[in-house]
């Protein structure tokens, strides 16, 4: 992400934090002593400086650095907020619009306006009177900070109707581009008895405010450009065309000499073009449309929406497409092809309005990082460690539910990656590791999972240590064989610590259990690959979306059930004789060997086998496991809906959905069914 | 209605489970649904029938009968799923009871219900709200709560001939 997305986003929120900070002040108009308002209002002040100063809106930061003063007397009573308190701040806030789209104060009257605002407010820090302002204050931050008022001489030569250009139209255009005031001068027009009407004897001067930048003024004239005198000349940040003065003044000298030119304008813009213009506004917009009062919005490119009416919507998705489901089912059946057509079509739409609607409740993990660096930043320095935090990839997206339930988990690794991961810099430098330790939280899409790995380079995890003490607390015995990464595993079981020392921050024992549990809630798994004084790597997986997945609908006996597709990799037809004696479970597949489970066998169904079954490779960690099944009805979009808590237990199925005739299917967790199914296999070995 | 109001209410929803006849306060009662397929959950428990699609929401069913002790439901004209709100860990569950057959809606006045005989019964009385007297045959009133989050088996005595 750039430094622009940065600013463009703490812009948006800037605008929310200010629509916040107006909201306040309009209930604290009435009631001046609400202590959480006014908390509100510094909270506020402060983040807008904070923010402000880290994304380069210094004029910004400065400028509320003084109200977040103010606000932080009347908080803590040293002050009493009153009416005139409450007024500069409405100015301010009004200001500080002005300020996110126009930062540099680039117009003049903006930066007056600054000035002047800003010495109001540090008067009323500095003497603790109450500071009237004066008539000529008010609110004069109306200007449209992008108007620009130019100064545009057009004088055609004498034969430019010969190509049949009409100056007219030209000047037509020129009005259409904003606000203008035009002046014609005929001092050139000859007398009449050498007056030729095929000439063009007039020429004019506009002066024009306008957004346009002054290539799009020059643009009007691209055709006549070699027949023309042509200047433009920017004159000032703000609309001339409505100061009365100004022009008043132009056109007393437009009458009086033959041409004003740029250099008697650029006298006037100084004379007239500045704060007496701005009261000038005031007037006519009392009269005349408020088009130019406010300050030119941010556009919005984001709009905030309440959870409830998201997760609404998703429910109503869900339904949607669980009702297309029967619809299909029922047009089929029906033979009727105008009903095809029309489903068809509701097939296509209902699919795009799902993924719309998926892509609606995704967003990106950046949004958690901020409490990530904080715990990082905080923590390293109650422990006394030099740590550095980076986030990589970011920006990948998932649904707003993991990412609201991934948070806490998360932030309870990085404590333990803190606390037990990373050295204490003596310590690293020891090792002949650089004294500052590294924390990398890495994102990345997989499939149709996020992987979300947290890579520390600290001590690493001592796989004797943890086989000792989970020996010591009986959770496996002396004999028993376990790899690497079972012994990792060992962590996520309830009552397990390693820790010297139980700190307050971690070493518990509690918390590595919480956040297994959480991450299989969310479908997901999470893994641990660690090497001594190297470092550790937690991932964690996730799939993308909770609530609807691709399957690949299987019968087994009368019951129907979803594989995800996502494993799915290879589908054959075997006969039942030959997979029906292999007692060590492996099947040969084009030359090579796969182990597999008859699903039929394994979830207890007695009746007999056909003749033909199915077998579905699916991947399994790093290789592929076959799954035999009776039939491959093919592929099913699945709404998935849980089981409820009476099935909590049930870990070989992540859920159920409605089938197009109403009947319900399970779908099967591949992975946690493969290593239940691959444990009882041990187990029977061993015995 | 609120449930305040709707527990002043002294219907009960009374069925049959083989020659017993059980009876449910309304208020725990949503909804009894002819006997519908029933899609089994594996590798879960006997008295644990599966699911069903409860208008777009999936609806564990449970068989009452094994729960109760008995032998398992033999699917008749009569078996219903009788659909109820049951409170389990503070939290408000969906389930589908199978019963036998279900009687009717009956009042019973508080004063008609008697504590559940501590001996002799052959249920355990903790599950057991009361039991009433209605036309010569006794009804036992159900903690319905209490017979579904609980895991094990309600019966105490050895079953003889229920089925």
């Amino acid at each position: 992400m750039t430094i622009d997305k940065f600013r463009s986003k703490f812009i948006e929120e800037a605008s929310d934090n200010i629509n916040d900070l107006e909201n306040a002040l309009l209930i604290l108009e009435k009631d001046s002593t609400n202590k959480e308002l006014i908390e509100r209002v510094f909270r506020v002040m402060h983040s807008l400086k904070g923010g402000g100063a880290m994304f380069g809106f210094t004029v910004l930061s400065e400028f509320t650095h003084n109200l977040e003063t103010l606000y932080d007397q009347i908080r803590e009573g040293s002050r009493v907020l009153n009416r005139d308190i409450l007024n500069i701040t409405f100015e301010s806030a009004d200001h500080m619009k002005i300020l996110l789209s126009d930062e540099n104060l680039t117009s003049a009257e903006n930066k007056k306006n600054h000035e002047d605002l800003f010495s109001r407010i540090a008067k009323f820090i500095q003497n603790k009177t109450n500071f009237q302002p004066d008539k000529s204050d008010i609110k004069q931050n109306v200007s449209d900070s992008k108007l620009k008022s130019y100064y545009v001489y057009f004088e055609p030569n004498h034969d430019i109707f010969a190509n049949g250009t009409n100056p007219l139209y030209l000047l037509d255009e020129i009005n259409s581009l904003g606000n203008s005031k035009t002046f014609a001068h005929f001092n050139k027009v000859p007398p009449l008895d050498t007056f030729d009407f095929h000439k063009c004897y007039i020429y004019w001067e506009v002066i024009l405010a306008t957004e346009s930048d002054i290539n799009s003024i020059s643009d009007v004239f691209i055709f006549v450009e070699d027949q023309c005198k042509l200047e433009i000349n920017e004159i000032a940040n703000e609309d001339l065309t409505i100061n009365k003065n100004f022009i008043e003044n132009v056109a007393i000298l437009a009458l009086e000499r033959k041409d004003v030119g740029i250099v008697e304008i650029n006298k006037l813009v100084k004379k007239y073009g500045s704060s007496e213009q701005a009261i000038e506004k005031i007037e006519k917009n009392k009269e005349s449309e408020p088009i130019k009062v406010s300050a030119k919005e941010n556009t919005i490119s984001s709009i905030r929406v309440s959870s409830d009416k998201l997760d609404h919507m998703m429910n109503l998705v869900s339904e949607l497409v669980t009702t297309q489901a029967r619809l299909l089912l029922y047009a089929e059946k029906s033979n009727n092809p105008e009903l095809n057509t029309i489903v068809e079509n509701m097939q296509k739409l209902s699919r795009q309005i799902r993924d719309n609607a998926f892509d609606i409740v995704l967003i990106p993990i950046e949004t958690m990082l901020t409490r990530f660096q904080r715990l990082v930043r905080d923590l390293s320095h109650e422990l006394k460690k030099n740590v550095v935090f980076e986030a990589i990839g970011a920006e990948t997206e998932l649904d707003k539910t993991i990412i609201e339930t991934l948070t806490d988990p998360i932030l309870h690794i990085l404590r333990n990656c803190l606390d037990h991961g990373i050295e204490l810099p003596e310590v690293r430098k020891k090792l002949g590791k650089p004294e500052q330790g590294k924390i990398i939280l890495k994102s990345f899409y997989s499939g149709t999972n996020v992987l979300i790995q947290i890579i520390d380079d600290g001590a690493g995890i001592n796989a004797d240590k943890i086989r000792k003490k989970a020996i010591q607390k009986g959770m496996i015995t002396e004999n028993t064989v376990l790899s690497n990464t079972e012994i990792y595993d060992l962590i996520f079981l309830p009552g397990f610590t390693t820790a010297e020392n139980v700190t307050d921050v971690s070493g518990r024992g509690v918390g590595m259990d919480v956040v297994k549990r959480k991450i299989n809630e969310l479908r997901g798994d999470v893994i641990i690959d660690s090497a001594i004084n190297k470092g550790t790597t937690l991932t964690i997986k996730v799939p993308l979306t909770l609530s609807i997945i691709d399957g690949l609908l299987v019968s087994i006996d009368k019951d129907f059930y979803i594989i995800p597709l996502s494993v799915v990799n290879k589908i054959y037809v075997i006969v039942h004789e030959y997979i029906a004696d292999k007692f060590n479970n492996l099947i040969v597949l084009d030359g090579k060997q796969y182990p597999f489970f008859s699903l039929r066998k394994e979830l207890d169904y007695n009746s007999e086998n056909p003749l033909n079954e199915r077998v579905i490779l699916v991947t399994y960690e790093d290789g592929m496991v076959g799954l035999v099944v009776d039939e491959v009805i093919g592929e099913y979009q699945a709404v998935l809906k849980s089981l409820g808590k009476l099935y909590k237990n049930q870990e070989i199925i992540s859920g159920a959905t409605i089938l197009g005739d109403g009947t319900v299917s399970l779908v099967l967790d591949s992975n946690k069914m493969i290593k239940k199914f691959s444990k009882k296999i041990e187990l029977t070995n061993k015995i | 209605m609120n449930i305040d109001s709707l527990s002043q209410i002294n219907s009960y929803l009374s069925f049959k489970l083989g020659d017993d006849e059980f009876a449910a306060h309304v208020s725990k009662v949503l909804n009894i649904l002819e006997m519908i397929n029933i899609t089994p959950v594996p590798r879960s428990p006997e008295y644990m029938k599966g699911v069903v699609n409860l208008r777009g929401t999936v609806l564990p069913i449970i068989d009452t009968r094994i729960k109760f002790g008995m032998t398992p439901t033999e699917y008749t004209q009569n078996t219903c799923i009788v659909v109820m709100d049951i409170l389990m860990d503070n939290d408000t569950i969906q389930l589908g009871a199978l019963v036998d057959s279900v009687v009717s809606v009956i009042e019973i006045e508080n004063e008609q219900i008697q504590p559940p005989p501590s001996l002799g019964s052959k249920y355990k009385s903790e599950f057991i709200l009361g039991v009433a007297k209605i036309e010569e045959h006794f009804i036992m009133i159900l903690d319905m709560d209490k017979v579904f989050s609980s895991d094990e088996l309600i019966m105490v005595m050895e079953s003889t001939d229920e089925a």
